[in-house]
């Protein structure tokens, strides 16, 4: 059982879970100007890139971020405790092509809606974030 | 009446320089704080006297010695070791003597002042070496200096005169504020006498205090008021709070006095069609301030861009992921749609991607852990923002507020889909409420 009560406590479920979907390369707390990405994964397989923010119930802060994050990654998700996404708007999520994962208390992982390929990924962004997450892994 | 707003720049230190040098035909005047005078006073001199030419103000900063007196202090080296140690900057060491014995002895004693040490006396010789200060305080300077003597008579008098002022935080503060005015406005010095209204921002919905200050600061005999309610912040307080500073604007106006705002934005502007004479800004922030502060934010503050049609300021990520939505693809998209200053069409010169440079970041020492703001972008952004404000006090000037609402009405129109704006921008609903009621 984890606790859903602390928004780190979804980190390790959400990077367990990525990782199983190709995403081996991971940092957390990625910089973005004065920002900083919840979790960035980059899968090697697909050259696709992933970035994710995680919260317990403020999921209008949590598209707000998202949206940005679609300049540096080619899919942006929001991730939330299960017992809160009912109080996330769908239609919004879509509108704007943002994914949305769901954990639950013992950690399980579920992606409930599809993210979207981004069409604002700015490809600079995107080459300085697997660089960083390639010198994280140099050391 | 002329029903140009005013737009006073605030110099926060000799580094702004720069911005002030170049834009100064464009502000209506200047004004310094009195640390800032007596920390630089031949550069001030200079710079005021000298090089710009233009009205300015001196505030002579007494509001600091009846605050937490560990806000002018700082950690300085002691002579002869290797030791710091937490004392009075020389700014306000210097600045108090020059102001009243009164602060001297605040400092001495370190007990901040008080309503009760104003005797009749004390208040009096107070006035008059606050008003002396703002006076002469530049002409001394170049008359002590043998090589500058001759130029002291071309230094001109301050546009007006502050009374000495302290943040109200009672009837007894309120009492000394009007005692401080009447006083000051006594003395007829030959230029105008403007007093400081000091007060927290909840103040603004307590109309005992909107009553009072109505009634009372008119007798005192001023000619003029600045507002400074702390932490007033445009951009988020209520709608209750922006009518009745709106009210208060307007009041205070009818009864013939010019009101400033101290730390105002482009709301504080457009009120000038409800009697806002002017307002007060820094090059780059200083559009709200919180009298306690009085040190500044402990980090420098990061000089995001300045989205002229929200009058706020963004972050670069945030407007970058809305221009494609916008249809803004090529530089041209951008200086039609969203900017066409000349700090912009010189950035956002051969691709919408050199949007990225008001954001560029970079490690300020081979120490640094984290990322922080490039001079250069600070600088883009800060002539960015003033370019914007002279167009803002210009446009506010030239149109009726039916036409100023209109604007706000169609900025949200235009970025209503636009999710991280526009979640971000709710005080235009307010603003525009406010301005048309």
């Amino acid at each position: 059982m984890i606790d859903l009560t602390k928004e780190s406590s979804l980190l390790d479920p959400i990077t367990k879970y990525i990782k199983g979907k190709g995403f081996r390369l991971q940092a957390p707390e990625l910089p973005f100007y004065n920002r900083s990405v919840d979790v960035y994964g980059f899968s090697r397989t697909n050259n696709k890139t992933i970035a994710i923010e995680l919260k317990l119930h403020k999921w209008k802060k949590a598209i707000e971020q998202a949206i940005l994050y679609q300049l540096c990654a080619d899919e942006a998700y929001i991730a939330m405790p299960r017992k809160f996404i009912g109080r996330v708007n769908l239609d919004l999520l879509t509108k704007y092509g943002i994914g949305l994962i769901s954990v639950n208390e013992t950690g399980r992982c579920r992606k409930t809606v599809e993210a979207k390929q981004s069409s604002v990924l700015r490809i600079g962004y995107k080459n300085n974030h697997i660089d960083y997450l390639q010198r994280q892994l140099n050391g | 009446m002329d029903n140009m707003p005013q737009l006073i720049i605030r110099m926060g230190s000799h580094a702004e320089k720069e911005y002030i040098l170049k834009l100064s035909k464009q502000f209506d005047g200047i004004i310094v704080g009195a640390n800032i005078v007596e920390a630089t006073a031949g550069a001030t001199a200079s710079l005021i006297g000298q090089k710009l030419k233009m009205p300015y103000y001196i505030d002579p900063m007494t509001y600091v010695f009846g605050c937490d007196l560990e806000g002018i202090k700082s950690e300085q080296k002691i002579k002869g070791t290797k030791t710091t140690a937490k004392v009075y900057k020389r700014a306000y060491k210097r600045l108090a003597p020059e102001l009243g014995d009164i602060f001297s002895n605040a400092l001495e004693k370190k007990i901040p002042v008080l309503p009760e040490d104003f005797t009749p006396a004390v208040l009096k010789q107070v006035c008059q070496k606050v008003v002396d200060y703002q006076l002469e305080r530049l002409r001394r300077e170049f008359e002590n200096d043998p090589e500058y003597k001759e130029y002291a008579e071309s230094i001109s008098k301050p546009a007006s005169v502050f009374s000495p002022y302290f943040l109200i935080r009672s009837e007894e503060w309120f009492n000394l504020f009007l005692s401080l005015s009447k006083a000051t406005a006594e003395i007829k010095p030959d230029r105008p006498v403007h007093s400081v209204l000091c007060a927290d921002y909840e103040k603004l919905i307590d109309s005992s205090f909107i009553k009072r200050a109505t009634a009372e600061i008119p007798k005192t005999g001023v000619n003029g008021v600045w507002l400074w309610f702390s932490n007033f912040d445009e951009w988020t307080v209520q709608g209750e709070y922006l009518s009745a500073f709106k009210d208060l604007v307007g009041k205070l106006n009818k009864t013939g006095l010019e009101v400033y705002n101290r730390h105002g934005g482009y709301f504080s502007l457009a009120l000038n069609k409800f009697g806002m004479k002017g307002i007060s800004h820094g090059v780059g922030y200083g559009e709200k301030k919180d009298v306690s502060q009085i040190k500044g934010p402990p980090n420098a503050p990061v000089v995001n861009y300045y989205l002229p049609d929200m009058h706020k300021r963004f972050d670069v990520p945030t407007i970058e992921a809305c221009l494609h939505a916008l249809g803004i693809t090529t530089p041209t998209d951008f200086h039609n749609k969203i900017c066409d200053c000349v700090v912009c069409k010189g950035v956002v010169k051969n691709s919408i991607l050199d949007f990225q440079r008001f954001g560029e970041m970079h490690l300020a020492t081979p120490e640094s852990k984290r990322k922080s703001q490039t001079p250069a972008t600070a600088k883009r952004c800060r002539f960015h923002f003033l370019i914007n404000r002279i167009g803002e006090k210009n446009f506010i000037a030239g149109n009726d507020s039916a036409t100023i609402t209109q604007k706000i009405s169609d900025a949200q129109e235009k970025w209503k889909e636009q999710f991280p704006i526009i979640n971000n921008s709710k005080h235009l609903a307010r603003w525009k409420a406010v301005l048309s009621s």
